[in-house]
């Protein structure tokens, strides 16, 4: 599956990319792990800083707010609707409003929600957490299969096997999760199955599954080439040993870019399989604040899904270190 | 069979359902035996029509006939076939009038029924009565035409992006990077709801398909920067891009005639991606209900029908056909995918 990892080249240096260089240059006399967490810092504070600029002026440029349904409601006078709005500050500039909502922000208070009626910050974690709970038994369930497949292809070099594990990749590839999860919801009411948790997960894992499975497949298949694989047979160790031992320890690393990346796609993703199986978690939050226009309960959305974005990156590249003795040894020069 | 000829008969089974689409999406409204928003208010969520080859008499006859359901039970809506109508299933029936491609005018439809009381209704009808199998095709042709628009324009910001920020100097590549990192890295659902709350919920069908062409291009632009702009970078370093530097040639001349013939192959490889990716978003925003709205059918919001669950209950194959079109479409991009990126690695090595 060759043009699965041209994509994942790609997206593998968006990890290095996020920031401006010239702006390490003073830093350098620091350690290089001390060096590597400021770069963190100051990517993860800039995409946040870019998320909510561009989120909050596009919103308030439209000038459409909660209100703005309001107007058609012929008992509701305009003057009345004005009144509403400045008692929510929504009468003063963008500019303005956007410094306001920054300044909270910074202390963890991001205003209250317009339809729930309670603070932003508790409802939003609250759901993220839901949410994070299903992406990370996504996660599990994919990895699962991505090892437990390439191991099996690795190990028994058979042909019926690459060609299943070629279509399995291109069955999961191609069947999007609002399809997946729409025959969940069809197995949920035949009864066959009573767990939305676990139905959730397995809609959520699916696109997942062929992306973790094409890269790990084939990165542990490039393993099985190099040379230190050659020595550990020529000591005379074991196949079983030497593909847990070493093999899998160097194809680890790619499988761990897409598991940064894919904690996005996932969140993505929660939004078609909770609104369609019906589990309160951050994507059906996202489409209720949709429906109700409920800017800042959107804004925490945003503010939430950028933050989980770059920390699974850059957890991602943190257990990418400790993996990988050669990266480390590269930072440190 | 080898691995290389695998590819191929892949990209052939893929080339061949894309075709089919591209063909429904063309003569949708010929192959739709009914109009998609004609209602026939007696007959909410009938099942699909029964088909016998028997004549009025009981007797065998070549030409298959259709039975008018009855309803036996109006409030589980059940239906039973009621043998004493049958009606003889016709090619090229008359039908609704309706312009192929939009100016030629036509009445012919590719079946219908000899009576125009009994309907044959292949899919079934909806909750309103409306002929299931008219509003998909219709739908197919929506969604095609949007997703393939939006990728034309998300692919065309994209390759002229990448190439300013593969050809220019380091402050705008690194902007145009940043941006696109940023816009790759955050998930596109949710950015392109974010955008949607921005525009009024209700939307005519026309302004719709233009908003979401809209929303498409500006979050799915930047696969395909990073992409054009890592190609152009490799190419820039060529011998006869030098060679064109040292004549005069002026930089957009460079770009678009030298480097952008040269790396075509693979964008255009990369734009075919982005039309099932936005098949699937134009479909979620539908079904949540913030695409293209009713009467107007897309696979999104026909899809929406299914989270009625007695009805998913009674009927989950009728309910889930638009899902089976959508995983068709996706399987058939990947396919072709799939079977040229094999055979180029051959090439290569």
């Amino acid at each position: 599956m060759p043009h699965y990892n041209r994509c994942f080249e790609k997206e593998a240096s968006i990890v290095e990319n996020i920031g401006v260089p010239s702006v390490f240059a003073a830093v350098r006399i620091f350690s290089p792990v001390l060096q590597f967490f400021v770069r963190k810092v100051i990517q993860g504070v800039l995409l946040l800083l870019i998320t909510s600029a561009a989120a909050f002026f596009l919103l308030s440029s439209a000038g459409s707010d909660a209100f703005t349904s309001l107007r058609e409601n012929p008992q509701v006078s305009a003057a009345t609707i004005e009144k509403l709005r400045a008692s929510y500050g929504l009468d003063r500039p963008v500019v303005e409003r956007y410094g306001a909502w920054l300044r909270s922000a910074v202390r963890a208070d991001l205003g209250e929600s317009f339809y729930f009626q309670v603070p932003v910050t508790g409802l939003v974690l609250t759901r993220f957490w839901s949410t994070a709970v299903l992406a990370f038994a996504a996660i599990g369930i994919a990895c699962l299969v991505a090892v437990g497949l390439s191991f099996a292809n690795v190990r028994s070099r058979s042909r019926t096997l690459s060609a299943f594990t070629d279509a399995v990749i291109l069955l999961f590839a191609s069947t999007p999760r609002i399809v997946i999860s729409l025959f969940a919801l069809a197995i949920l009411v035949y009864g066959a199955v009573t767990s939305v948790f676990w139905l959730s997960a397995v809609s959520l894992a699916v696109p997942l599954v062929a992306i973790l499975l094409a890269q790990f497949n084939q990165s542990l298949n490039d393993a099985m080439h190099e040379d230190f694989v050659r020595t550990a047979r020529a000591k005379g160790l074991n196949e079983t040993t030497i593909i847990l031992r070493h093999a899998l320890r160097a194809a680890i690393n790619p499988a761990l870019t897409i598991f940064g990346l894919s904690l996005g796609a996932l969140l993505g993703g929660s939004v078609i399989v909770e609104t369609v199986i019906g589990r309160p978690g951050i994507g059906a939050l996202t489409v209720t604040a949709v429906r109700n226009r409920d800017i800042p309960l959107l804004m925490g959305v945003m503010v939430v899904v950028s933050l989980a974005v770059w920390a699974g990156n850059t957890l991602a590249e943190v257990l990418q270190l400790l993996n990988d003795k050669r990266i480390r040894a590269s930072e440190a020069e | 069979m080898t691995r290389r000829s695998c590819a191929s008969v892949a990209a052939t089974a893929g080339l061949i359902l894309l075709v089919c689409f591209a063909f429904v999406a063309i003569f949708a409204d010929a192959l739709a035996p009914y109009d998609h928003t004609d209602q026939s208010r007696t007959l909410p969520n009938a099942p699909i029509s029964t088909i016998t080859f028997s004549d009025e008499a009981g007797s065998f006859s070549i030409r298959p006939r259709v039975l008018a359901p009855k309803m036996t039970d109006a409030l589980r809506q059940t239906y039973e076939p009621d043998p004493s109508r049958p009606a003889k299933i016709e090619l090229f029936a008359k039908g609704y009038a309706y312009r192929l491609l939009g100016f030629i005018p036509l009445e012919r439809h590719l079946f219908g029924t000899s009576d125009p009381e009994i309907r044959l209704h292949l899919l079934g009808t909806d909750v309103l009565g409306r002929d299931r199998l008219s509003r998909l095709l219709i739908a197919i042709r929506f969604s095609l035409i949007v997703c393939t628009i939006g990728a034309v324009c998300a692919s065309l910001l994209g390759i002229m992006l990448g190439l300013v920020g593969g050809y220019a100097g380091k402050v705008l590549d690194t902007a145009i990077v940043g941006v696109a990192d940023a816009v790759i890295a955050l998930p596109a659902m949710i950015v392109i709801l974010a955008a949607r709350v921005a525009f009024p919920l209700e939307l005519p069908p026309l302004t719709a398909a233009v908003l979401l062409i809209g929303l498409f291009t500006f979050t799915g632009w930047a696969e395909m920067t990073r992409l054009t702009r890592g190609l152009v970078k490799r190419t820039r370093t060529l011998d006869f891009i030098t060679a064109a530097r040292i004549s005069g040639v002026s930089g957009t001349r460079i770009l678009i005639r030298h480097i952008l013939p040269n790396i075509a192959r693979p964008l255009l490889t990369q734009a075919t991606l982005i039309l099932p990716a936005f098949l699937l978003a134009e479909a979620t925003l539908s079904f949540l209900g913030v695409g293209l709205q009713e009467p107007e059918p897309s696979l999104g919001n026909m899809l929406a029908a299914a989270s009625d669950l007695t009805q998913l209950r009674e009927h989950a194959f009728i309910l889930l056909s638009p899902a089976i079109v959508i995983a068709l479409f996706v399987l058939a991009v990947r396919l072709i995918n799939t079977g040229i990126n094999t055979n180029e690695d051959r090439e290569v090595i």
